[in-house]
């Protein structure tokens, strides 16, 4: 079977055209980062949403001024001053390691409670009596107060270090979390919706539309009339309508509010196209010699006739993946979409204020990551058009 | 084998009318019908081959599709042995389907692009049970041998065969199941001339080696008279004469067939001119007027023809029929 489509004349068209394959690599990246994170947990929910440093860092290890510098050490004597406070080595060990760096293990609660306080010393000194002024005797407190973070927090190694890296290479948000990792398990967030979504309305989709045009009749007068209804409700209102409904329930902060709605409106495209392609279909002389076998109706529906508006399928879920993720992130910078976690949407909703002050890594890497996403799935159903439907043939 | 023209009646057709319903208007009601085939009467005879024929739209591939009830006829009855098929449900229909088949017209649509030719096959013996689970795959290979394909065009999908093979193709699917009656749907005029005679002389053989009975339709005379036993003239939904092959120049004498005989040949398939001989329109199938369908192109017309539909009635010769004013007893 698989062999078989790869041999068939719309499979060789396809690889044919490099850029379409391009894109598909793309986006197999995509859904392998969000599988990884769907089924390793290699990033988890709360790690994007602690605190991993200083607020708005900039990202790729950009220049700091000596205040981020300081501000970064702070957080991290905080972290260690809370883990002195509970004295308990192990749990204070396990407890920041989540910040992937380790408190060393020589020192004991004593040691660290006083350089914790030395650094927080020499930290005011900057702040409070030089200011921020970078000035040459500046510089040299600012060093000493990095190394007794390094002291305390010594660098990690291995993995452990490769997952230090990736989570600061962005830089931070206005909270100090992981730009990165926030945009990264964005990209779970986006294909969870767009696959659920876009499985649904092209299987229920079709499956409608095909049995309507096929059967015709009653049956077809009822699905015209409720795809004109459905597809004559926008979405944006039918969802804010779900979300007062479901407000304070405990579906409230999961993503079923988004599914109802983009379910709900989005079956309707590939019901219109396949009803149409079937209307074609059904009149066809091979269905005809189908009856003529003497097979059911049912049996040919489903044998003979959506088998062949398979392209459609394939290109109409490419569309509406492609519409989902859009209508999450619109949503979800609206406020009406992903409530609890990261979503490409939140991120550029929250960069509108730094953006004022000329902190791109936010919107920058939101954008960037859902503009090459979307891209990749244009390219994508183009090509899938020009190569599997028979009239580009 | 029995002498066609005395054996016994295999299908008989009495009075059969289809009319397409044409909708429109945003009510999407009924507006008008289209009468596709208007109250037609003839038996097609045990092992016979049986033409039809007639300009393009005048309801032959209608005919062919209602007899084996592919489409569901407005009125009249059928008969295959005697049996009523008019009456009967999907059911009860199941030992006819497989009696019955059908060659389509157009070699492209009429195979399912996604089924390689042995699933296509397959899937119709088995839903009969015609052959033993077993046998099929031998059955399959013996089948595309026998329309003329190589073995190895059983795992091939149609759009890798020319238009004269995916024919055969069409023909094996008619044949897969051992029917007895094959309504042929101008199984050629799609072809090329050189392999329109390849399809005629396998249709030919396959006949003659499984006892075949075939309704053959072609709006080409010249085709229908080498090939067939007894042809049925039609216009417009009507049958305006029906007679033997043999001597066709000689007998015909409706205004109509003499008209077909004198513009033959029409080889190309695609060639649909205006017969040349003949003046004025085809009346629309639509809303058509009383009387002869033919008055508005006929030389012979008369004022009679306008109000007065003719009758087929019998003439001398066995097997004649016309319906004329103007063909005197
Ligand atoms: N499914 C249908 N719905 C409505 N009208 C139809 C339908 N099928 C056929 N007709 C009409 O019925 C008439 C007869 O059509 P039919 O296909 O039987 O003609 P034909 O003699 O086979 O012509 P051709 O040589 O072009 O195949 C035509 O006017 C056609 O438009
Ligand atoms: S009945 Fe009249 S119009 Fe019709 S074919 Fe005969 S002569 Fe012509
Ligand atoms: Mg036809």
């Amino acid at each position: 079977m698989v062999a078989r489509f790869f041999r068939s004349r719309g499979a060789r068209k396809f690889m044919a055209n490099r850029l379409a394959v391009a894109a598909f690599l793309v986006i197999a990246g995509y859904l392998l980062v969000a599988g990884l994170v769907w089924f390793t947990g290699i990033i988890t929910l709360e790690e994007t949403l602690g605190r991993i440093g200083a607020s708005y860092q900039p990202g790729l290890w950009g220049a700091q001024r000596s205040g981020k510098r300081i501000e970064d050490a702070t957080f991290w004597f905080e972290v260690a001053q809370n883990a002195a406070d509970r004295g308990d080595f192990e749990t204070a060990r396990g407890g920041v390691a989540f910040y992937e760096r380790r408190l060393t293990g020589e020192l004991d609660a004593d040691e660290i409670k006083a350089r914790v306080a030395r650094g927080i010393a020499l930290a005011k000194e900057v702040l409070v009596v030089e200011g921020f002024d970078e000035s040459a005797s500046v510089l040299p407190k600012v060093d000493e107060i990095d190394a007794i973070v390094v002291e305390l927090f010594p660098h990690p190694e291995g993995w452990d270090a490769f997952m230090y890296g990736a989570r600061h290479v962005l830089g931070t948000d206005r909270q100090g979390r992981s730009i990165s990792f926030r945009a990264i398990y964005s990209i779970k967030v986006a294909v969870q919706v767009g696959v659920v979504t876009a499985l649904f309305a092209v299987l229920f989709g079709s499956f409608v539309g095909a049995a309507a045009a096929f059967f015709g009749g009653w049956i077809d007068h009822a699905v015209i009339w409720l795809y004109s209804t459905f597809s004559s409700i926008p979405y944006l209102v039918l969802l804010s309508v779900l979300v007062y409904m479901f407000n304070d329930t405990s579906v409230d902060k999961t993503l079923i509010p988004l599914y109802v709605a983009f379910g709900l409106t989005f079956w309707v495209g590939p019901c219109r196209v396949i009803r149409g392609e079937t209307l074609k279909i059904k009149e066809l002389e091979y269905i005809q010699a189908a009856t003529a076998i003497g097979f059911s109706r049912t049996y040919i529906l489903i044998k003979h006739v959506i088998p062949n508006t398979a392209h459609l399928m394939f290109i109409n879920a490419s569309l509406l993946f492609i519409g989902a993720i859009k209508g999450e992130v619109i949503l979800s910078f609206l406020g009406l979409g992903v409530k609890s976690g990261p979503s490409w949407g939140i991120m550029i909703s929250q960069s509108k204020a730094e953006v004022v002050s000329g902190f791109f890594w936010q919107i920058g890497t939101a954008t960037v990551l859902m503009f090459v996403l979307v891209l990749a799935f244009n390219i994508l159903s183009d090509a899938l058009q020009d190569a599997f439907d028979p009239k580009h043939v | 084998m029995s002498d066609p023209a005395t054996a016994p009646a295999l299908l008989e057709v009495r009075d059969l009318v289809k009319h397409f319903p044409v909708r429109g208007g945003i009510l999407n009601r009924v507006v008008s019908r289209v009468h596709a085939v208007n109250g037609v009467t003839f038996d097609v005879r045990k092992g016979e081959i049986l033409g039809v024929v007639g300009e393009s739209g005048c309801g032959k591939s209608t005919l062919g599709k209602t007899v084996i009830r592919l489409l569901e006829p407005t009125d009249g009855q059928i008969r295959y042995e005697g049996k009523p098929l008019h009456e009967l449900g999907h059911r009860d229909m199941m030992p006819f389907r497989r009696k019955m088949q059908i060659i389509f017209q157009d070699p492209y649509s009429s195979l399912n692009p996604r089924l390689t030719v042995r699933k296509m096959l397959r899937e119709g013996i088995r839903f009969h049970g015609s052959v033993p689970e077993a046998e099929i795959d031998d059955y399959i290979v013996e089948l595309i041998r026998q329309v003329g394909l190589r073995k190895d065009a059983a795992d091939r999908f149609p759009h890798e065969f020319s238009g004269g093979q995916r024919q055969r193709i069409g023909i094996a699917r008619a044949l897969a199941l051992k029917p007895e009656f094959i309504v042929a749907d101008e199984p050629v005029s799609a072809l090329d001339v050189s392999i329109q005679a390849q399809i005629l002389n396998l249709l030919l053989d396959l006949k003659e080696n499984l006892d075949l009975t075939i309704l053959f339709i072609s709006h080409d005379l010249k085709v229908i008279e080498h090939f067939c036993d007894r042809v049925l003239v039609m216009y417009l939904g009507h049958i305006v004469e029906e007679l033997s092959c043999d001597a066709l120049h000689e007998e015909a004498v409706h205004p109509y067939t003499k008209a077909l005989l004198g513009a033959n040949p029409i080889n190309d398939p695609d060639d649909r001119r205006e017969l040349e001989v003949l003046e004025g329109d085809v009346p629309s199938p639509f809303d058509p007027p009383p009387g002869c369908p033919f008055a508005g192109r006929c030389p012979l017309v008369e004022d009679r023809c306008r109000q007065e539909m003719p009758p087929l009635v019998d003439r001398k010769t066995a097997g004649h029929r016309v319906a004329c004013w103007a063909v005197e007893e």
